[in-house]
């Protein structure tokens, strides 16, 4: 036991002294998180900026442009007088949408024409978009049910209820998993583990770039070459373990959003991905021979990574081929874990295929093997000439 | 030195550099084809979901039969109880739950207001946004066929019934991505980033690659010319070799995903020519700030994050707390995936990105000058950067 901690030991105090893989062995993740955090704290938008073109200018429309702008989520901020003016505001992003309330809105109701309102909502941004159109149907259906039921009553009819003739059936829309559809809570989880997914990588190949930068003997060519790989790594797999649980904490006990499943599951999962993670760093590493090189790797690896989790876009809606690369990231098999625990609240043995998964990862032993022994026999070789 | 044998130099140590050949060339095709790879399918279109069927009438099976109908949504399972569809939603990763209560069909034909509870998974927004959507649009069509049977049955006659039920109708037409597709969404500020890292990443390894005299040559072509020749030099080559890759992602590259070019070719050059430049000066005062070239891929693959949600095409710039919207306008990523959105997704006036635009050429002035300073400050003798940490 003395001869690992005493390895452990020099490891630790070797990959301290370099002031960068300190950083991303201690401050630079959490405050990373934080500012993620920070980004999307707000949880919910607020006031997104309307345009009004009120061709009409009648109680009516008066009384629907109010009910628009008292939606928490919108707020009327510009009026124009034609719908030309208008939409080269939503062109030029001013405004992320226009109502346009056609000329004899209040008369066209009046006699029954069924008038329309139309807005045109920029698509572009698509979930400011969709939070947009949800927020004015909303506002319009009240606004608008109000009216109905004036007309209902001006049918003449006694036996109509006019609550029942303007809403014969009423729906509940019910967010499961996520009460109230906060965008913070369903961004932050997914783009926190894909950031520290990069960070994880990054710092292995950081770590065994350390040694290289100083032109001493690379750790392939030490006496056992696997074992001191996987020393070298063990700083880095307490510490980045270290962080997805303070992230765990922040979000699921400071902040405390829900948490319906096991933390014990969550924080084994974690240990895996961490360590699945700095098991491609390695190969990475081992196949650029070049902290540079490698880390354009890792880019191109793992920057992606949050697109593929499929949680901003549904994993079950990619193609073959994106499900194929999806696999090969770790983090894509923590993310499921992570929801099927602290969303669903699943038992554990229905996380035991994407264990399976994070454990997969460890077959990449045998190609770091492989290369070692290639490294080795091209570094005797080297020696045996020089 | 002659011009001819900087740009020369400049070149063969830009081709002779692994990774930067990795990075430029290889990658920045690479990314062209790996980002938009997992949003090929654009929307999410018939999600599975489970109805709970409380009633049985003919007008619930109606219903169910709406909801099947509709893009969005379809009928993958039935359970028998709420807490069935639970379990059945969590085992086979249906996307949202329809409960249709006891009596539905009696209590919608007496008028007596029947509530459908309709649920979508929203751990994934756009899934449950998706599915709430499409059964809504279901419940409507079936809420305006029971209210002319409610007003008939009144003996409101007929004629007065048909489309004019609803006193103002709302229209809500999407604009600018007209099919709401994720690919429109995603890829076009998702591109202007990759051009900008990539290029600040090459940038800062070549410049970082030539502190000191690692290479053992001592007479690099970068010491033997004034500064600001090197500057001027190093941002002409990387500025043709960015226009090339420019070129293909706001040309072909976006085509091939039939993602909207609205921009003119001129208002186009007129915002790529600031931002290589700027990106370029960034990248060289990077190489020498943080005087290895890892430092520099590292710092520039760690920000690639927080930029995109900064930016603001995913979440509203008002949303996002003041001092980190002014804290990233020091990048010209910032406002270049603005303004290239504006200009070539939705037609902005080129008068309207005339600020964005500004910046960028005051960020390339700003970042210019740093840059000459740098290169000058350091030039021949041992960086800070190279001592060995204590």
């Amino acid at each position: 036991m003395a001869p690992v901690l005493s390895q452990l030991g020099r490891e630790w105090r070797l990959q301290a002294a370099d002031r960068w893989l300190l950083a991303l062995f201690g401050w630079l993740p959490p405050l990373m998180f934080a500012l993620i955090w920070a980004i999307f704290g707000a949880g919910l938008a607020r006031d997104l900026a309307v345009g009004i073109v009120d061709l009409d200018g009648s109680t009516l429309s008066r009384h629907l442009v109010r009910h628009y702008d008292a939606s928490p989520t919108l707020a009327v901020t510009h009026r124009f007088g034609a719908v030309a003016a208008g939409a080269q505001a939503l062109r030029s992003g001013s405004i992320h949408a226009l109502v346009v309330v056609p000329a004899a809105l209040e008369e066209d109701s009046r006699h029954r024409r069924s008038p329309q309102v139309t807005v045109f909502v920029n698509s572009q941004y698509l979930l400011i978009g969709r939070l947009v159109t949800s927020a004015l149907q909303q506002a319009h259906a009240t606004a608008a049910g109000g009216v109905d039921a004036v007309q209902v009553l001006s049918l003449g009819s006694p036996s109509v209820d006019p609550a029942a003739v303007v809403t014969p059936l009423a729906g509940q829309l019910n967010p499961l998993f996520n009460s109230g559809m906060n965008y913070a809570r369903f961004l932050v989880v997914a783009i926190i583990p894909a950031l520290w997914q990069i960070l994880i990588v990054a710092a292995t190949v950081m770590a065994l770039a350390a040694e290289l930068r100083k032109g001493e003997l690379p750790i392939w060519l030490a006496p056992a070459p696997l074992l001191a790989l996987a020393a070298r790594i063990v700083p880095g797999t307490a510490c980045f373990w270290g962080h997805g649980l303070l992230y765990l904490g922040g979000v699921h006990g400071i902040l405390s959003w829900p948490m319906h499943g096991s933390w014990l599951v969550l924080a084994a999962a974690q240990l895996l991905t961490v360590v699945a993670c700095q098991v491609a760093g390695i190969l990475l590493m081992l196949l650029a021979l070049d902290a540079t090189r490698a880390l354009s790797l890792v880019a191109a690896y793992t920057a992606p990574g949050l697109a593929f989790m499929g949680i901003t876009f549904p994993a079950s809606d990619m193609t073959p081929l994106a499900r194929g690369w999806r696999s090969l990231l770790p983090i894509s098999h923590y993310i499921e874990i992570q929801v099927g625990q602290a969303n669903y609240g699943l038992a554990p043995a229905a996380m035991l295929p994407q264990f399976g998964c994070l454990l997969l990862f460890f077959i990449l032993v045998v190609p770091i093997a492989f290369r070692v022994r290639m490294l080795r026999s091209r570094g005797a070789a080297v020696e045996s000439r020089s | 030195m002659s011009w001819y044998r900087l740009l020369a130099g400049e070149c063969r140590a830009i081709l002779t550099n692994p990774a930067i050949v990795l990075i430029v060339f290889i990658g920045v095709l690479f990314y062209s084809v790996l980002y938009p790879l997992p949003y090929l399918r654009e929307i999410p279109s018939e999600q599975p979901v489970v109805a709970v069927n409380l009633d049985g009438s003919q007008l619930s099976r109606r219903l169910e039969r709406f909801i099947d109908a509709t893009p969005q949504v379809r009928l993958a399972a039935r359970a028998a109880s709420l807490d069935e569809a639970r379990r059945l939603l969590l085992a086979r990763h249906l996307a949202g739950i329809l409960v249709i209560p006891e009596h539905f069909g009696r209590d919608l034909l007496l008028g007596r207001q029947p509530v459908l509870a309709l649920a979508g998974d929203a751990t994934y927004f756009l899934v449950s946004s998706t599915v709430l959507e499409g059964m809504n649009a279901a419940a409507r069509t079936m809420a305006a066929e029971a209210r002319a049977g409610q007003l008939l049955r009144a003996g409101v006659p007929p004629a007065g019934i048909g489309e004019q039920l609803t006193a103002v109708r709302l229209n809500v037409r999407p604009v600018f991505n007209a099919g709401m597709g994720y690919v429109q969404y995603v890829i076009p500020a998702v591109f202007v980033l990759i051009l900008h890292q990539t290029l600040v990443m090459a940038a800062g390894i070549l410049t970082a690659g030539q502190i000191g005299d690692r290479n053992g040559e001592a007479a690099g072509y970068w010491r033997r010319c004034p500064p600001w020749r090197l500057l001027l030099g190093r941002c002409l080559v990387f500025g043709l070799i960015y226009t090339g890759l420019a070129l293909y992602y706001f040309g072909p590259a976006l085509a091939m995903y039939g993602i909207a070019r609205l921009a003119a070719l001129e208002a186009l050059w007129a915002l790529i020519v600031p931002l290589l430049l700027a990106a370029t000066a960034v990248g060289i005062v990077l190489g020498r700030l943080l005087a290895q070239p890892e430092r520099v891929t590292l710092v520039v693959l760690l920000s690639s994050m927080p930029l995109v949600f900064a930016s603001g095409f995913i979440w509203p710039e008002t949303a996002i707390p003041d001092a980190l919207n002014q804290a990233v306008q020091i990048v010209p990523a910032i406002p270049a995936i603005k303004a290239f959105i504006l200009l070539n997704q939705m037609a902005a006036d080129p008068a309207a990105i005339l600020p964005l635009r500004g910046q960028l050429w005051l960020q390339a002035l700003a970042y210019g000058l740093l840059a000459w300073w740098l290169l000058g400050r350091g030039q021949g003798l041992p960086s800070p950067g190279r001592q060995q940490p204590t």
